[in-house]
C-alpha cells in the first residue's frame, strides 16, 4: 500500500516536516547557514516541494511549482523519502542502487544530512498528526 | 546477508598486446569517427601507436588525438575536447592514460553524448541512459576508473572537484595491457599500486554496502598487489608484475565502485583538492591513519583480510616469529595494519603530509580540509561516523 494517498497528503506531510524543522532553532541555524536551495521531487504520487535558504535569516517552503532555481536537486519515490524521515534508510546503499537521485555539488548535498538528522525524531508526530495509517517502527 | 546490487557492464580484456585489439572492439561498438583522449607523454613515447594502428586497420578510421590534458583536469579541458570531437563528428572515444585521462575522457563523453553544460550533469544517478562508446586503456595501475561509475575534474579554477557518477559512466571496454605501463616511474607505480590498495582494504569495510562480491574481488586484489607491486615498482619492466597489478587495480575498481570506499579518501581528496598532491601518494600517507581509525569497529573484517593473506602464518615465520592464534581477531588485525605500514616502507612511499609536501596546517587550513572531507561522498561509507574533532586529529597525526 502506498504511504500517501495523493499528492496533496504527500505535500501537506512535507510541508509540515519542514516547518517543524525550520521551528528548531540549532537545525534551521545549519541549514540557513548554507544558503542553499534545494527541491526535492518526488513519485508515486508525485510532488515537490522547495526549501529556500539562500538569504540565511528564514527558510522559505513552497510546494508544488517554485521559480526558484535550486542548487541541489534530490529525486526519489514518496515511499523513500518517507522511510528517510524514519531513519530506515541506508543512503550509501540507496545511491549506488539509484533509488535516489543527486542533481548539483554532490558535496554540497551531503553536508545537509548530518545537519537534518535529528529531524527524524519530529517525523513521527507529523505522521500521527497528519493521520497517516502506516507503521512508524 | 545484508542487501546488495552489484552490477559491472565493463568488458575487461586482459593481456600483452591487447592494446593492438582497440580497432576491432571499436568496430564491434559501432564508432565511425573516433576522439583519443591520451596522455601526452604517450604520445611523445611512441606508446600510442599500435592503439593507433590497430584502430586504422579494424576500421579505416584516423582517430582525432587530444593529449592536452592538465594532470588536474578542469571543466575547460572539457569544453576544448567536447568542441574538437563535436566539430569533427566524433561518435566514440578511446581513453589512453592514468586516472586524469580517464576521468577526463569520461566527462567528455558526457558532454558529446547529451550537449549541454558540464555543470548540469554533476551529481549521482542523474545519467540514465547509455553514453557514446567508450574504450578505456589504463597506463597507471591503481584507480580503476577503467571500470568505475565515477568521474571527477576541477572546476574553473577552483580547488574543488566536481563530481559525476552514474553506472552509464563506466567504460563499455577495459583494456588492461601491461605493456602500456612499463614506462611508468618507480614512484607513480607504488603510489597509484597503493591507490589500489586502499581501495579495496576501504570497500571491504564499506558501512552496510560490501557484498560476497565485492569481498571475493577485494581479497584477490589484495593478495596480487602485496606479492607483485614490490616487484612492478623495483623492476618496471617485469610484465609479470606489472599484468598483476594492472589485474588488481581493475578488480578493486570494480569492488569500490558498487560498494564505496571511505575515511582515508575523503581526506585524501580534500588534501589532493586543496594541495594538488597525487591521489595515490596522498592515500599512501593517509591509509593507516584511516585503518586506525576504523579499527574498533572493523577490526574482525580486517582480521579476515589477515587470514585470506596468511599472515599469522607469514607472522609466526618471521625472525621474532610470534605465534598467533586463528580465531584472535584483533591480533590478526593489527597484523594487517602492520602488513599495510611495512608496504609502504619497503615502497618509499611518503610516511606524513609533511613529507608529501604539505606546508604547516594552521588552524584555518584544518578548518577547511576537514569541511572538504566531511562532505566528500566518501565518507558516507565510512563504518565509523567521524566528527569535526576526530578528522582534525586525524590530519594532525598525519601530518
Ligand atoms: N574515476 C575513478 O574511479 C577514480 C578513482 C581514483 C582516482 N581517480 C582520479 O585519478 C587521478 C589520478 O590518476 P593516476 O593516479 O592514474 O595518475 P594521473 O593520471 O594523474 O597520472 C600521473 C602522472 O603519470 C603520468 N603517466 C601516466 N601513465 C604513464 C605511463 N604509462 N608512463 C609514464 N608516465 C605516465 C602522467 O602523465 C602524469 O604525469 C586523480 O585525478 C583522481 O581523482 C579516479
Ligand atoms: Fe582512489
Amino acid at each position: 500500500m502506498a504511504v500517501f494517498t495523493d499528492t496533496d497528503e504527500l505535500h501537506r506531510v512535507m510541508t509540515d516536516l519542514w516547518t517543524a524543522i525550520s521551528n528548531e532553532k540549532d537545525m534551521a541555524a545549519q541549514l540557513l547557514s548554507s544558503r542553499l536551495i534545494v527541491t526535492f521531487h518526488y513519485r508515486e504520487p508525485d510532488g515537490r516541494l522547495t526549501v529556500d535558504c539562500s538569504d540565511g535569516k528564514e527558510m522559505v517552503i513552497t510546494v508544488g511549482d517554485c521559480n526558484k532555481k535550486p542548487v541541489v536537486e534530490m529525486f526519489m519515490k514518496s515511499s523513500v523519502a518517507h522511510d528517510f524521515w524514519l531513519g530506515k534508510v541506508n543512503v550509501p546503499l540507496a545511491l549506488i542502487q539509484g533509488k535516489i537521485v543527486s542533481k548539483g555539488p554532490v558535496n554540497k548535498a551531503l553536508a545537509l544530512l548530518p545537519a537534518i538528522k535529528p529531524a527524524y525524531g519530529l517525523y513521527p508526530a507529523v505522521i500521527e498528526k497528519n493521520g497517516l495509517k502506516v507503521s512508524i517502527t | 546477508m545484508n542487501p546488495f546490487v552489484f552490477h559491472t557492464p565493463t568488458r575487461v580484456y586482459f593481456g600483452e598486446n591487447s592494446a593492438s585489439s582497440c580497432g576491432d572492439f571499436l568496430r564491434e561498438l559501432g564508432g565511425t569517427k573516433v576522439l583519443m583522449v591520451a596522455d601526452a607523454f604517450l604520445e611523445k613515447s611512441g606508446a600510442l601507436a599500435p592503439l593507433i594502428d590497430s584502430i586504422k586497420e579494424s576500421t579505416g578510421i584516423e582517430p582525432i588525438l587530444f593529449t592536452d590534458v592538465p594532470s588536474d583536469s578542469d571543466v575547460d579541458c572539457v569544453n576544448k575536447a567536447t568542441v574538437i570531437a563535436r566539430t569533427s563528428g566524433c561518435d566514440a572515444l578511446v581513453a589512453v592514460g592514468g586516472g586524469s585521462v580517464l576521468d577526463t575522457a569520461k566527462v567528455i563523453n558526457i558532454c558529446l553524448t547529451f550537449g549541454g553544460e558540464v555543470l548540469d550533469y554533476q551529481g549521482l544517478n542523474i545519467i540514465e541512459r547509455k553514453l557514446l562508446p567508450l574504450i578505456a586503456v589504463p597506463t597507471t595501475a591503481g584507480t580503476g576508473a577503467e571500470v568505475s561509475f565515477v568521474a571527477m575534474v576541477k572546476d574553473h579554477g577552483e580547488s574543488k572537484k566536481l563530481m559525476f557518477g552514474s553506472r552509464f559512466l563506466a567504460p563499455d571496454v577495459a583494456i588492461l595491457d601491461p605493456l602500456m605501463i612499463v614506462s611508468l616511474p618507480a614512484k607513480l607505480t607504488a603510489a597509484t599500486g597503493i591507490d589500489a590498495v586502499t581501495h579495496d582494504i576501504e570497500c571491504y569495510v564499506a558501512s552496510g554496502t560490501y557484498s560476497v562480491f565485492t569481498d571475493s574481488l577485494c581479497l584477490e586484489s589484495l593478495r596480487l598487489l602485496f606479492e607483485f607491486l614490490p616487484q612492478a615498482t623495483i623492476d618496471g619492466d617485469n610484465l609479470e608484475a606489472r599484468g598483476a597489478t594492472l589485474v588488481a587495480s581493475c578488480m578493486a575498481g570494480v569492488a569500490f565502485t558498487n560498494s564505496g570506499v571511505g575515511i582515508t579518501h575523503a581526506l585524501a581528496h580534500a588534501v589532493g583538492a586543496k594541495y594538488a598532491t597525487h591521489h595515490g601518494m596522498t592515500n599512501a600517507v593517509l591509509l593507516p591513519h584511516g585503518m586506525r581509525f576504523n579499527f574498533e569497529s572493523v577490526y574482525p573484517r580486517y582480521a579476515r583480510i589477515a587470514r585470506f593473506l596468511d599472515l599469522a602464518v607469514e607472522a609466526s615465520n618471521s625472525i621474532d616469529g610470534n605465534s598467533i592464534s586463528s580465531s584472535d581477531d584483533r591480533a590478526l588485525a593489527h597484523l594487517l595494519l602492520n602488513k599495510v605500514e611495512a608496504l609502504l616502507r619497503q615502497l618509499k612511499l611518503p610516511l606524513n603530509l609533511r613529507e608529501l609536501g604539505v606546508p604547516e596546517l594552521t588552524d584555518e587550513n584544518l578548518a577547511e580540509l576537514v569541511d572538504l572531507a566531511g562532505a566528500d561522498p566518501a565518507i558516507m561509507f565510512n563504518p565509523r561516523e567521524a566528527s569535526v574533532e576526530d578528522l582534525t586529529q586525524l590530519l594532525k597525526r598525519a601530518y
